[in-house]
């Protein structure tokens, strides 16, 4: 009996249903949308913000900048405790050389580096390091070296030297020759125009320093500073260095990298990490805001449509109670009409809230999204939740309804 | 009674008799209004805070001399002067920024080195007023400098052996000058090795006076208007040249962008979704309205008048919910740019407009999809019921 009701209910008025079957996906499908990014987007900006540059520098403890770094720990970045938090670095040798390219002569500074280089370490999978990866703003007019003798000059230096990519620049260091092949010009409105950078080992030969590196950029994905974090670790007692040291702070990934780098110490550049905190903190609140706005609005939407196309069934009702349904019996009548719909609702819902969740990831930072598996059952126990809020108001008015008044019209 | 009183006694009567219907109407439309207002607001005024809060990364522009070499970036990494220095004109960069009409924070810096026992230290002269308003990220021990006092360089601290109240004895190329330290400075960056003195004390030590190296400016443009910026100020200053910090310059536009399209998309499916809810709702109560249509047309309302009469009732629900959104968006979205960027919503004004067209266009939407279908109705069958 009952489910006869239900399916005609369904099949004789058609319009109706498909009017709150709609408001309900649309509901369920925001939901799912906004909790599936709001997650994903801070995550996302804040991979998006480590393109400002390397927020850490790995430099020789001895304070008058005579000590070098060994290159054989760098491998060793990639295993610390804070390992999946450091999305990339970049060593760093320096020497001033002395230039020639065509007749002409300048004094400069040479800089060995990574550009992209494969690293692997043991245990861990293979990854790409080095200026090309932390430093996206650097504009390369040709290309990257990649071999051994190829080199990219700074703007300001080429344009002294005179040289185009393509061209060859000679670096002369205490009585050592070293031809570079000019692949590229390399602007980026910092002190990087006066240099030219060599791949790490050929500037080690040429300096004599096999093996040594002189800092490290490191770029980590950090949490925002806050009272704690700004402690002194000096200070504090057991417990807390604990928490701070397993909390992503900048101060304790760099602590957690120098740990590793012999005769190092590390030290937040507070430009690129103080700045990133602040936006990443707004940004975060600013989409929580709008979900909580979100999830607010669909579920109005979805409990006044209800409301709006049980308000008028007051007529079905009495008829019902008329031919003797008690309340019981209509209650599950209308129930089970809500919830046939707000469960197929939610489910459709779910789908194309995962679909508009991907989109806008796909759109905004070019990358896929998982939506949490939770999030499925949630779609459709939130819709079947929301449904039955707005319906019970309506019904329990329309159930109070005396059948002769309302017959008689 | 002519007819359009007539038409308009209808309307209102057709409204009132059904309070709570046309309530919850009302407050339906205004609810997707007052999205679209909030969001709107939250949006545009979000590129704008954004844009302040990516100022915080520092300078997007400096100006060197012609002939000095760049010593400047982030990250740390510097090298000693490597060439004679070369000097700017203050009064000259000033007068170029003014006729220029750049709105742009600016801070001046001369760098030389003093003499202070047995070692040159490299020296910047500032205005320690700009410093602390633009250089957000600088980590202070102790206080702030006044007239005759100093901020060391966290690593030259470190290696001199300085702390807060120490006197020392700096001699210049010009004059001697007792300094004390108030402060020390940490960055990360270069600043950890540097002396900080006040700019005009560090210009009469040093015989230099109205001479500066550097100017950092951060311009508020954003995308092109950042290099016309650059080219029109590089043309007002033949001396000295003008470039652009690309590390933060191009990765702010960059992420201002992904911001904007974020805010647009995140905007795009609530009010989508919101909407189509809440033409369904106003499609629902139509619907049901068979049986007056079926006695209008029955009475010779032609199908015409009976759309005006329907489409005036939506017009009139689209109006107030509009009103009533706009003003209530407004309040969200000022609770959310006070909370989370701690300053008042821009007022907009086209945003009234927007949140009156959203009203009007899903209730007169809502209404105007049934209503074909209810207009097939023959009115003597809606009339007897069936």
């Amino acid at each position: 009996m009952l489910f006869r009701i239900l399916k005609n209910s369904f099949l004789k008025r058609p319009k109706a249903v498909f009017l709150i079957f709609l408001s309900i996906t649309m509901g369920a499908a925001v939901a799912t949308a906004f909790l599936g990014i709001a997650g994903e987007v801070s995550h996302k900006m804040a991979l998006e913000l480590r393109s400002y540059g390397a927020n850490i520098l790995i430099e020789p403890s001895a304070a008058e900048g005579g000590g070098f770094l060994r290159e054989e720990d760098l491998p060793k970045i990639k295993t610390v405790f804070w390992k999946y938090n450091i999305t990339g670095f970049a060593p760093y040798l320096f020497g001033i050389a002395e230039f020639s390219s065509g007749g002409k002569r300048e004094r400069g500074v040479v800089s060995g580096t990574w550009f992209a280089k494969q690293l692997e370490v043991p245990g861990e999978d293979v990854s790409t390091q080095g200026v090309k990866g932390i430093a996206p703003w650097w504009e390369v007019q040709g290309r990257w070296p990649e071999d051994a003798d190829e080199a990219i000059i700074g703007a300001a230096l080429a344009k002294r030297l005179n040289v185009a990519s393509g061209g060859e620049v000679t670096a002369l260091v205490k009585g050592r020759r070293q031809l570079f092949r000019i692949v590229g010009i390399v602007t980026t409105g910092g002190y990087e125009e006066e240099q030219l950078f060599a791949p790490l080992v050929t500037v080690q030969t040429l300096l004599l320093q096999t093996g040594k590196v002189s800092r490290v950029q490191v770029s980590a994905l950090t949490v925002p500073m806050d009272d704690f974090g700004k402690k002194d670790p000096s200070t504090m007692s057991k417990d807390e260095y604990e928490k701070w040291y397993c909390t992503a702070y900048v101060t304790s990934v760099a602590k957690n990298v120098e740990e590793v780098m012999a005769g190092s110490r590390a030290k937040p550049v507070w430009q690129i990490a103080s700045a990133e905190g602040a936006l990443l903190n707004k940004l975060n609140s600013v989409m929580l805001l709008l979900t909580v706005l979100a999830l607010g609005a669909s579920a109005t939407s979805v409990s006044t449509s209800l409301m709006a196309s049980m308000a008028e069934r007051s007529k079905e009702i009495a008829l019902m109670k008329a031919v003797g349904a008690d309340r019981f019996q209509i209650s599950s009548i209308f129930i089970g009409e809500t919830l046939i719909i707000s469960v197929v609702g939610g489910i459709v819902g779910y789908f194309i809230g995962d679909q508009l969740a991907e989109v806008i990831s796909r759109t905004v930072f070019n990358s896929t999204i998982a939506s949490p598996l939770w999030l499925f059952p949630t779609a459709i126990i939130s819709a079947f939740v929301v449904a039955i809020a707005g319906s019970i108001a309506p019904l329990r008015r329309a159930l109070l309804v005396e059948p002769v008044k309302v017959l008689k019209g | 009674m002519t007819r359009r009183r007539w038409l308009i006694h209808l309307v209102l009567r057709a409204l009132g008799h059904r309070k709570g219907r046309t309530i919850l109407l009302l407050a339906v439309l205004a609810m997707a209004s007052s999205l679209a207002t909030a969001l709107g607001i939250v949006s545009s005024s979000m590129e704008r805070r954004v844009a302040e809060e990516v100022r915080k990364y520092g300078a997007n522009l400096i100006v060197i001399p012609e002939t000095a070499r760049l010593e400047i970036g982030s990250g740390g990494l510097d090298f000693g002067v490597v060439s004679e220095p070369t000097y700017l004109q203050q009064s000259l960069v000033e007068g170029a920024l003014a006729r220029s009409g750049i709105k742009a924070e600016r801070s001046f810096h001369l760098r030389g080195a003093l003499h202070w026992k047995d070692s040159d230290l490299m020296v910047e002269g500032v205005d320690f007023a700009d410093i602390r308003r633009l250089f957000p990220w600088w980590q202070l021990k102790g206080t702030w400098p006044t007239a005759g006092e100093i901020v060391v360089g966290n690593d030259l601290a470190a290696s001199m052996k300085l702390k807060p109240g120490d006197m020392m004895e700096c001699g210049g190329k010009g004059q001697t000058v007792k300094l004390r330290v108030s402060g020390i400075v940490t960055s990360g960056g270069e600043e950890d090795g540097l002396l900080f003195v006040a700019l005009p004390e560090l210009q009469k030590a040093l015989e230099l006076e109205g001479q500066i190296t550097l100017v950092r400016l951060m311009v508020t443009a954003g995308g092109d208007s950042l290099k016309k910026s650059a080219v029109s100020l590089q043309q007002l200053m033949p001396g000295a040249k003008v470039s652009e910090v690309r590390q933060t310059a191009r990765t702010s536009e960059g992420l201002l962008a992904k911001v904007k399209l974020l805010m647009l998309m995140v905007t795009a499916v609530v009010l989508v979704s919101a909407g189509s809810s809440v033409a369904g709702t106003m499609s629902t109560t139509v619907l049901e309205r068979g049986k007056e249509i079926g006695l209008m047309k029955a009475m010779g309302g032609t199908r015409v008048e009976v759309m005006l009469i329907f489409c005036g009732e939506a017009a009139m629900l689209g109006v107030l919910g509009g009103i009533a959104g706009y003003l209530c968006g407004t309040i969200i979205a000022q609770f959310i740019t006070r909370t989370v960027f701690s300053a008042s919503a821009d007022i907009i004004p086209w945003i009234a407009c927007v949140s009156l067209g959203v009203s009007l266009f899903l209730a007169l939407l809502g209404s105007f999809g049934p209503m074909i279908s209810v207009f097939k109705l023959d009115p003597v069958r809606s009339l007897r019921g069936e």
